[in-house]
Formats: structure tokens, sequence, C-alpha cells
């Protein structure tokens, strides 16, 4: 018996050792920044050649980024150049794909070990300020490099937490060829909500069985969002999180619309619709013929033309009386508030926009780049691809509104639009029913936000 | 005195590994059941609150409830079939034939590869929409669904996979059933039993505390389940395959709420332990240790 209870223990032991497993996936520090403790010479910060650095001791910059294969290859050369010219300045790079991105920084922040540069998102950054994470960068002199009203706009708090690298605008990727072909009139520049449906009920009555004119965004919130701000109505998150507005009627409208949609079949039906995977050439929507239309960025849309070459074209986000979809830069460069190395990190955010021999390198993987220089010294060779992403941030510019960010604490209400809309998709829950759920949850965070 | 040095000496002998259990494992473990009193966001520093994720938890989390129950489903349905089907395949391995390592090889080999991520990632591409199995059925013309985007069949397919990574259960298996003592089988044989007979009241009894080990092994790593459902369905569609444990993930390091996370994950350690518990007391009644019993080798 004293022999089981052993066992008993040992077993109970195994048990909260795997149960603590579970969340012990940290991963690797992206950045290691432990080679020198003293504080850098303060008189190389503002010098944009960076002569001043040639005296300064070695320095190894932690530097992570997300983005697809493209960007990665860029980015390297671009450190490499750098190093070239600033020899004491080394970098230790970390990449990733999005997902993984964001999985891995809440990891890095919370151990206080973020390399000292790190791309952000417009959609986080303003979470990562609020929480701390990122160092303020007002004292960067980019004038003449960026629009001061541009920068003015990212300001959180009155303070800059990250250096724009582009211009970046979300549109609308079509599959021309197959909408000629099948006799479907094409989507015109800032067409409408109303045009969009319409669309799709087009495409179901001249498109075979099994093709759709567009996909199923019931479980997007910010499809919704951007249907909910062209109508007018506030956003779903304002004031930096404090208000949260779900228009029931324009919700209802919305939800009801998709609704009918699937029943007339020209959304592909809940269980296709979730087997989507972007990207993936084998389960992408529009690349694999079965949906025509889909989201896309200045940033994204190469990735996509890639996959279908020559049968990409590009519109707005379908627009309603306020307007429509948004125009403005949404990846930086930030630095980590804990980096050892602040002066060297922004004295190469800066290099980074300004640098035509980096422009070069970087082509346009980040998007339209934010400084006007090195866009006409790209312009000439521009690709079919670049062009398209370009075509992007013109078909938007007209009516754009701003980008909507998730607000601090939102992640949450985010995750639970998806599966609660799922729900309405599959027909197991009811749209009064998720609107009173997503309400209710959204004004609880709201009213805790500070 | 020399005791006492000898004592000593084989602690510090120890110590590497004390030390890690002590700074790395129950260190933490404290930390965490003071931080399941918190609200913590890993960046702030953590404030305390009581009973209050505790109350949140029992009192209003719809979520909790949900996760709980697709985690007792998927335990109470995979581990009886894993159990089965491992045992199934070890009885047919445990013949002697020729070749018989090679296919002990062969079928234990995908174990080797486990609960990896290749293998989630193997199973989205064989149960999707477009996936191998679609493709299979449709020579059939059966137009099957989207096995792990469909809310009906998604946790299905989960306990599929849990069920095919019987490996390391059927070698244990295998090894209760070599250690099975032959003069019962031939002695049996002898008084006329068949071989439903000799299962039954040889095979199972002398194989309980194998079974017992599996089954507690079982349970606790199902109720653990966490890399398929991240991999594969991500907790959807509808939230069909939320795990406990995902669900703990996500508290965490997607929602930053840490104390509410720890506070899961104690309520998890008291289920998994009294489940645990359970079986212990449970397992007087149909396990049988040779040790206990008249024979004694």
């Amino acid at each position: 018996m004293k022999r089981k209870g052993l066992k008993g223990l040992m077993l109970l032991m195994i048990a909260l050792m795997l149960t603590l497993s579970a969340c012990g996936g940290g991963g690797k520090s992206g950045g290691d920044n432990s080679s020198s403790n003293s504080p850098a010479g303060s008189g190389s910060s503002a010098s944009p050649s960076g002569n001043a650095e040639k005296t300064g001791e070695a320095k190894k910059l932690g530097i992570m980024w997300w983005g697809p294969d493209a960007r990665h290859e860029a980015t390297l050369k671009a450190l490499e150049i750098y190093t070239k010219q600033h020899p004491s300045i080394t970098f230790t790079p970390d990449y990733m794909a999005w997902d993984g991105y964001w999985q891995k920084l809440p990891a890095l922040a919370a151990s206080k070990t973020v390399p000292d540069v790190l791309q952000m998102d417009a959609a986080y950054i303003q979470d990562y300020a609020a929480k701390g994470v990122l160092e303020d960068l007002s004292d960067l002199d980019l004038s003449g490099i960026v629009d001061p009203s541009v920068l003015e706009n990212l300001k959180i708090g009155g303070k800059l937490y990250g250096i724009p690298l582009s211009q970046n605008a979300q549109g609308i990727a079509f599959n021309k060829p197959a909408l000629e072909a099948a006799g479907i009139k094409l989507p015109q520049k800032n067409w409408t909500w109303d045009d969009y449906f319409a669309f799709a009920r087009e495409a179901r009555a001249k498109l075979p069985k099994g093709k759709y004119g567009i996909g199923d965004s019931t479980n997007l919130w910010d499809w919704y969002n951007w249907y909910q701000t062209a109508n007018g109505a506030k956003p779903l998150m304002s004031d930096n999180g404090k208000t949260f507005t779900l228009d029931k009627d324009l919700f209802m409208k919305y939800h009801t619309t998709f609704e009918q949609l699937r029943k007339e079949q020209a959304v592909p039906p809940a269980d296709k619709s979730l087997s989507f995977v972007p990207n993936d050439p084998n389960a992408d929507p529009m690349a694999t013929g079965i949906v025509m239309t889909g989201g896309a960025t200045t940033g994204s849309v190469a990735a996509l033309y890639s996959m279908m070459p020559d049968q990409i074209d590009v519109v707005g986000v379908p627009t309603g009386v306020a307007g429509g979809g948004w125009a403005q830069s949404t990846i930086f460069l930030s630095v980590s508030a804990n980096s050892e190395n602040k002066e060297e990190a922004k004295a190469f955010l800066k290099w980074f926009i300004t640098d035509p021999e980096a422009g070069q390198a970087l082509k346009m993987t980040r998007g339209i780049p934010i400084n006007p220089a090195i866009y006409k010294t790209l312009e000439p060779t521009m690709e079919p691809k670049d062009l398209l992403g370009k075509k992007v941030y013109d078909m938007a510019l007209e009516k754009a509104l701003p980008f909507y960010p998730i607000a601090q604490g939102f992640t949450e209400w985010v995750d639970t639009y998806k599966s609660t809309m799922e729900g309405v998709m599959f027909g197991k829950t009811s749209i009064e029913d998720a609107y009173e759920k997503l309400n209710e949850l959204g004004q609880q965070i709201a009213a805790k936000n500070p | 005195m020399a005791y006492k040095e000898r004592n000593l000496a084989g602690y510090l002998f120890i110590s590497p590994w004390l030390l890690g259990f002590l700074l790395l494992t129950l260190w933490p473990i404290a930390q965490s059941f003071y931080l399941s009193f918190t609200d913590y966001s890993m960046l702030a520093d953590p404030v305390w609150t009581g009973m209050d994720n505790y109350r949140k938890i029992f009192s209003g989390d719809d979520v909790f409830q949900k996760s709980l129950t697709v985690t007792f489903t998927f335990v109470l349905v995979s581990v009886p079939l894993k159990l089965f089907f491992s045992l199934m395949v070890a009885m047919l391995l445990a013949k002697n034939l020729r070749g018989m390592n090679f296919y002990r090889t062969m079928i234990y080999f995908p174990s080797l590869i486990g609960g990896s991520i290749a293998v989630s990632v193997l199973w989205r591409n064989m149960f999707g929409a477009d996936g191998y199995i679609n493709g299979i059925l449709a020579w059939f013309g059966i137009e099957g669904t989207g096995w792990i985007s469909n809310p009906d069949t998604s946790l299905g397919t989960l306990i599929l996979l849990g069920t095919w990574q019987f490996g390391s259960t059927m070698v244990i298996f295998l090894a209760g059933l070599k250690q099975i003592p032959q003069e019962l089988y031939e002695a049996s044989a002898v008084d006329g039993a068949g071989r439903i007979r000799k299962f039954f009241h040889i095979t199972l009894p002398m194989l309980s505390p194998v079974m017992f080990f599996n089954l507690v092994l079982g349970i606790i790593n199902s109720f653990q389940m966490f890399t398929a459902a991240f991999i594969i369905t991500k907790g959807g569609p509808v939230q069909s395959t939320y795990m406990y444990a995902m669900f703990l993930y996500e508290k965490a390091f997607k929602h930053f709420q840490m104390g509410y996370a720890s506070a899961l994950a104690w309520i998890l350690l008291v289920i998994v332990a009294a489940l645990t518990a359970l079986n212990f007391l449970a397992s007087r009644y149909w396990v049988f240790y040779e040790t206990e019993g008249g024979r004694d080798r």
C-alpha cells in the first residue's frame, strides 16, 4: 500500500509536469544583446552617416521580423550592407511567418528578451506600446524622409513607437480572366457593398457549380468592421479601447445577407470556407480557382500574384456613405524598451529608410517605401507584382478610412467573434444570440480598459 | 560522523537533479499557485485578487465549460479506443513468426514521429476538404465533408489521430504479454480452455497491472492534448476541438491573462489528480498483482 501511495504521488508529479509543460513553449531568445553592458556613446545617435560608430566598440543588434521568403532574403541582404558600411555593428536576425511571430513575441516580451529592433504591425502596436515593450522614438529626426503629418497620425499618446516603413493599403484582388470568361461585370473602383453582394449573386448565376464570386467573411471581424464604418457608424473599438460599438442594425443586416448568400450558394459552404488556407497553393481560395475574389494588401498582393501570375487585378474594399478600406502605414520598425543598444538601434532604423543601397536591396518587400526619394529610384525597375501593390494603394486612397487596430485587451473579443460567427455559419447559433454575446463581451472589455 | 559525510556526498551527487527539480519544477509550480490568485498580464506586476479567478471560472465562463466538455469527450472516447487498439496490435505482434522484428519495427515506426507537428500537418492534409481521404471517397462517388473544418466531425478526426499514435502503449502491452508465463497457457490448454477463455482468464488478469499503467498514463496524456488541436484545427470550428490545454495556452499567451490561466492549470491538476486517485481506488477491484496472489516468483 505504501508503495502504491508513492507511485500515486509520482504519477501526480508527472501529471503536474505535463500540465505545466503545455504552456512552456517559450522558444529561443531572438536577440542576444548581452555582449556589452556599457551605455552607447551618445554622440552617434543623430549622425545620419553613422560614421561615429567606427570608433565605437563592436555591437551585436538583435533584429526580428515576419514576412514571406522574398522579404527575408532582401532584409538579410540589407543587414549585410549595413555591416559593410558600419563594421562595428553586426546582427542576430530572427525571421518567421506572421503567425509564429505573434506567438513568439508575447513570450519574449514577458521574459524581457525582445530583440533590439523588431518589426511591428499597426494591428498590435497600440497594445505593445501600452505594455511598455517599445521605446519612444519621438526624438529621431525624420524630416525630409517621412511626411510630418503621417508621423503625427502614428503617434500613440503623443509618442512615436515605430518608424513607418511603407505605404500600405487594403484592397480586393480578383481573378480577371476567369471573370471575363464567364461574362461577369468586373468590380469597379469605389464599388459599394451593394455592388459587392450583387456581384456575388451575378457570379453565382454565371459560374459553374462549386465556384464562387466572393468568399464568406462572416467570421472575419475586420471585414465586418469595414462594413460598419463604411456605413457611417463608429468602429467596433475606439477611444483606445474604452468605447465599444456594435451597431445592431448593421450587424443584423450584414450577417443576414451572408446567411442568405449561403442559402443561395453564392458563397462556399461553411466547412469549405473554413478549410481554406491562404497562401497555400493547394488550399488558397483564389489560387485553387474556387473563389474569384479575396482580400489583399499592398504588401501581400505580390505573394498572391506569384501563385497565379498575370491573372490578378485589384480594386478597393467596397465602400459606403463614409468611404471604405484604409490606406496608410501599417508596418513599422520599433526599438525594444529593454534594449542596451538603443542609440545604435535608432541609427539603424533611420538608415533602413534612407540609404539608397538599402532601398535597392529591400525593393517593395514591405510595400511602397515610405521615403519618396527611395521610391523614385525603384519606380523604373518595378515588376508587374510591384505595380499591382501600387495599384492597391491608388485604388484605396480616395475613399480610405483610418486603419482600425485591435485595441488593448480585445484579442479575446476577436477570437470570440470568430468562433461565435462560425457557429452562425454552421447554423448552430442565431445571429441575434451572436449579437447579444459579442456585444456583452465587448462592453465588458471596454469598461475594464483604463 | 562518517555516516553524515556519506550522506552529504550523496546529496552532492544528486544535487544537479535536486536543484533542477527545486528551481525548475517546484518553484514555478509554487509561483503558478500564487499567480492563480492574481491578475497578471506578464508585462505589469501581478495584482492580488483573491479567489476572483476561480469564482469567474466556475460562475460564468462558458468557454471553460465548453472546453471541459470537449476534453472529457476526447478522453472518454480516445483512451478506451487506444487501449483496445494497441492491445490488439500487441497481441498480433506477440506471436512468434518469421520476420516479426521487422513488423514490430514497421508498426512502431510512426510512433517515433509521434505527436509531432509534422504528423499534425499530415493529418490536416489528409482530412482537409480537398484532402486525400476525400480524394479516395470521390473514387466511390461519395462527396466527403471538410472533416477538420466541420464541427460535427473535427473532434472525431483528432480522436482518430490519438488512436493511431498507439506505439508506446502498444510496446508496453507487448512487454507485458511477453512476461506472462507460458505454463499458464499450457496448463489451461490441458484443461481444455479455448482461445477466448485463455484471453479472458489468463491474458487479461495477468496483463491488468500493465493495463492499469497504460490507462492512467493515457488519461493524463489525453487531458494534456494540445499539439494536434493547436496545429490542425486551432481549436475550431465553433470551438468543437477547443481542448482544455489549448484554452489555457490562449488565455496565457494570447490574451495575457496569466493569473486566470494559472487558475485553469490548477483546476486541471485537481481534475487529473482526482481521476488518478479514483483509478487507484478502483484498481483494487480489477488489477491483479502476481506477488499479492498465491504464486510468488
